[in-house]
């Protein structure tokens, strides 16, 4: 944005402002337009998620407000507006008042670090990727402090809950990720994007492939274990069915959010979609290219950057819009895929949900992350890091040495996993049937 | 420009001791609690302006997503059934305030303030300093600190696993309400292991099955 | 940075936050407000440690890896010793300090 601004006021005007009314100028204008685009993709996934989970449910959801009902969103948000705000007379006003923003705040704040197109990162830091993830788990907080304050025992055991189920899914979802950030060697978000430019396979691991932005992680065997995990994981984190425990009506009341009306109830709404939205591009990122495509890349390379400031404006808006393009598209898709697991599951039991959390995902993980490690050692490390096998190879057989082995160590780990898993938990029910026979 | 930065380490630093100042002098533990959380976001954001980017980060997640989840979940399960009216601080608590009021004051200030510190010239604004980052720490702990890498590694597996023996609760305590499955089950194998007792068994089952469903 | 704020105003700053957090872990009657006023002595310490590697040597990264290893330290004392508050409330279910002045037996 600094680029683009630079380029139109000081070159195309020739207005000469200074750098420092540029630089804030810039900041606004991204500011402005993460605020607004924040709470429109709320309202966009509200209308659509009704409508497909009604067409799956075989009825047709929402279409009286406006044209097929565009402006039902837009009706729920006037409601929430318009409800009295009903704060419980034994409840703790002033944390009952903060547990809503310690919730948003932080979904809004993820924004910050989401590349929409190419240039296209309101804040572009090297650690980005742990940023993300570091501020989603602050909303852990807001939920204790929303089911603390509210003075209610369900609220407090949903938010126990909640929290329980949050934080546990954390640990899969992050090492999964460090899977992909071993292969990339950068926490940047920019980077492991640039990273799968290619042809089904990396630009970086084999230098000749033509650039179709197609050199997708999920395409090896190491990226596409990791994006099942860190799928499931993020359906656990956004409280998603299966793992909707925390706001199942016929399990807890509303669970966490029981003692909340109008605006407030609002909020965390728009913080449980804006949370699903941002877990669903950050799948679409990591794993799927986020805003790589077949020509970005190529377009993108006669736009103005900052490592060519004489380029062509025009390109830059293209790029961009493709760009932007891909990766709406890749993010509605993932949401697409949610709005259907809702639609097709039950629910777990938040025993299950634990177990399967700790006892299949975090191993399964573990593995793939040792998976990463031989994939990197085969395709980057030569004779200096102590891989002798591999000296005098191609690329290409590399590659595929490091494919293979990847595959089968993978497919093995979860076929053994499954069995163990499975195993264990008939075993852990006869032993719960045998202490209750015991017993009565 | 460096106004700024003296500013913005002002407001820093007065943020961190108001909230720490309010740790420890709520009567609310649960408010003392959201601002140890606030304390917390204050240290991370005076890692930023040191420029440690990867431990602010770290901070953040650690402490404010991870400890301070622990620390509400203890408040929580240990609510005192007396209420909030009963004091928080101990009966001399003068004194103790007292004693770290002068350690502060005539022994930690004076000793920082007059020491000669020889801190090496900072090159000027705008020249890039080539400062450690999360690549250095990853390989410092492959390379040097390797051991102590490992150390904790075990010292936290040892954590986590004290933590669950400690808080154990016995199965025997437990309260247990049956699915209907297991409800089913238990009748299949009490009718196996006592197979003529069949009168009184099949009466159970349809009040137990009712009670719960209507439970569920 | 460097040029703007001294090095003995960061350090104050950690030695004040240390005489709160030892105020509050001597004088708090409640077990959980000691570990509070625990963990704020630890965070001194580490912007101790992180303000003598940024001002002396930011090159190497040994300060960070000593403050991160204090975190780790930190976060899995918390864990044990609210393990073991939640195991004293279990027996003698108050959390006050000076309640719980008996030994078994």
């Amino acid at each position: 944005m600094y680029d683009i601004l630079q380029a139109l006021i000081n070159g195309t005007f020739g207005w000469g402002w200074p750098d420092w009314l540029i630089y804030l100028i810039s900041s606004l204008v991204v500011v402005t337009i993460i605020l607004v685009v924040a709470p429109l993709q709320m309202l966009f996934f509200t209308y659509y998620e009704r409508r497909v989970i009604a067409r799956m449910q075989d009825r047709i959801g929402p279409n009286r407000v406006g044209p097929e009902g565009i402006w039902q969103p837009i009706a729920d948000g006037v409601k929430m507006f318009t409800k009295e705000d009903i704060v419980p007379e034994a409840a703790d006003r002033i944390v009952h008042f903060l547990a809503p923003c310690v919730v948003v705040a932080p979904t809004i704040l993820m924004f910050a670090v989401v590349p929409w197109g190419p240039g296209m990162t309101p804040v572009d830091l090297p650690t980005s990727l742990l940023f993300f993830f570091a501020v989603s788990s602050i909303s852990a907080v807001g939920l204790m402090m929303a089911g603390w304050a509210s003075n209610n025992k369900f609220s407090l055991l949903g938010a126990m809950r909640a929290v329980a189920q949050m934080v546990s899914y954390e640990i899969p979802a992050v090492l999964s990720l460090i899977a992909i950030v071993m292969i990339v060697g950068s926490l940047s978000i920019n980077s492991i994007i640039e990273y799968q430019a290619g042809l089904l396979i990396s630009n970086r691991d084999l230098p000749g492939i033509p650039d179709l932005g197609l050199g997708w992680f999920v395409f090896t065997p190491v990226g596409f274990v990791a994006f099942i995990a860190f799928f499931i994981a993020a359906l656990a984190e956004g409280e998603r069915t299966p793992f909707d425990i925390p706001e199942a009506d016929s399990e807890i009341v509303a669970g966490y959010m029981t003692e909340y009306s109008g605006m407030k109830f609002g909020l965390f709404y728009l913080a449980q979609y804006v949370l699903n939205f941002l877990l669903c591009a950050i799948t679409a990122i990591l794993f799927f290219g986020g805003w790589q495509g077949p020509g970005v890349n190529w377009l993108y390379a006669q736009a103005i950057t900052p490592t060519n400031p004489d380029g062509n404006g025009l390109f830059n808006v293209l790029a961009g819009a493709l760009g932007v393009f891909y990766f709406l598209l890749k993010t509605y898709i993932f949401f697409f895929v949610m709005v259907w697991l809702r639609g097709a599951f039950p629910r777990l039991r938040i025993d299950q949900l634990m177990d399967f959390g700790w006892k299949f995902l975090i191993p399964l993980t573990l593995a793939n992350l040792f998976s990463a490690a031989v994939w990197v050692a085969f395709t980057r490390w030569g004779a200096a890091e102590g891989m002798l096998i591999t000296v005098g190879w191609s690329p290409v057989l590399r590659w595929l040495a490091a494919f293979i082995i990847t595959l089968a160590i993978n497919i093995g780990v979860y076929l053994w996993l499954t069995q163990v898993y499975a195993a264990s938990q008939a075993e852990r029910r006869r032993v719960e049937l045998e202490e209750l026979s015991a017993t009565l | 420009m460096e106004v700024v930065v003296q500013i913005t380490f002002g407001v820093i630093a007065v943020f961190i001791l108001v909230a720490a100042a309010m740790v420890v002098s709520v009567r609310n533990v649960i408010h003392a609690a959201l601002w140890l959380i606030a304390c917390f976001f204050g240290v991370g954001a005076l890692y930023m302006l040191l420029e440690a980017e990867f431990l602010a980060v770290v901070q953040v997640l650690i402490y404010v997503g991870a400890v301070s989840v622990l620390i509400l979940f203890a408040i929580m399960l240990t609510r005192q059934i007396t209420g909030e009216g009963v004091r928080q601080l101990t009966n001399r608590w003068p004194v103790v305030l007292a004693i770290a009021a002068l350690l502060f004051a005539t022994v930690l200030a004076p000793t920082l303030i007059n020491q000669q510190w020889n801190v090496p010239p900072a090159p000027p604004l705008g020249t890039p300093e080539p400062i450690a980052g999360p690549a250095e720490l990853g390989r410092g702990f492959v390379n040097e600190f390797l051991i102590q890498f490992q150390v904790v590694g075990v010292l936290l597996t040892v954590a986590l696993i004290g933590a669950i023996v400690i808080a154990y609760e016995e199965r025997a305590r437990r309260r247990k309400v049956l699915t209907l499955a297991e409800e089913l089950e238990l009748k299949r194998l009490r009718e196996q292991t006592s197979p003529t007792v069949s009168e009184p068994v099949e009466a159970e089952p349809v009040v137990q099955e009712s009670r719960s469903a209507s439970e569920r | 940075m460097l040029n703007a704020v001294p090095l003995p105003a960061v350090l104050t700053l950690a030695a004040a936050l240390f005489c709160i957090g030892l105020f509050g872990a001597l004088s708090r009657r409640n077990l959980i407000g000691v570990l509070m006023g625990v963990e704020l002595m630890l965070n001194a310490v580490n912007i101790n440690l992180v303000a003598f590697w940024r001002y002396f040597e930011a090159r190497y990264i040994t300060g960070q890896t000593f403050a991160i290893f204090i975190i780790a330290v930190a976060a899995a004392e918390a864990a044990v010793g609210l393990a073991m508050v939640i195991a004293v409330y279990r027996h003698y279910v108050t959390v006050q300090a000076d309640e719980i002045d008996r030994l078994r037996g």
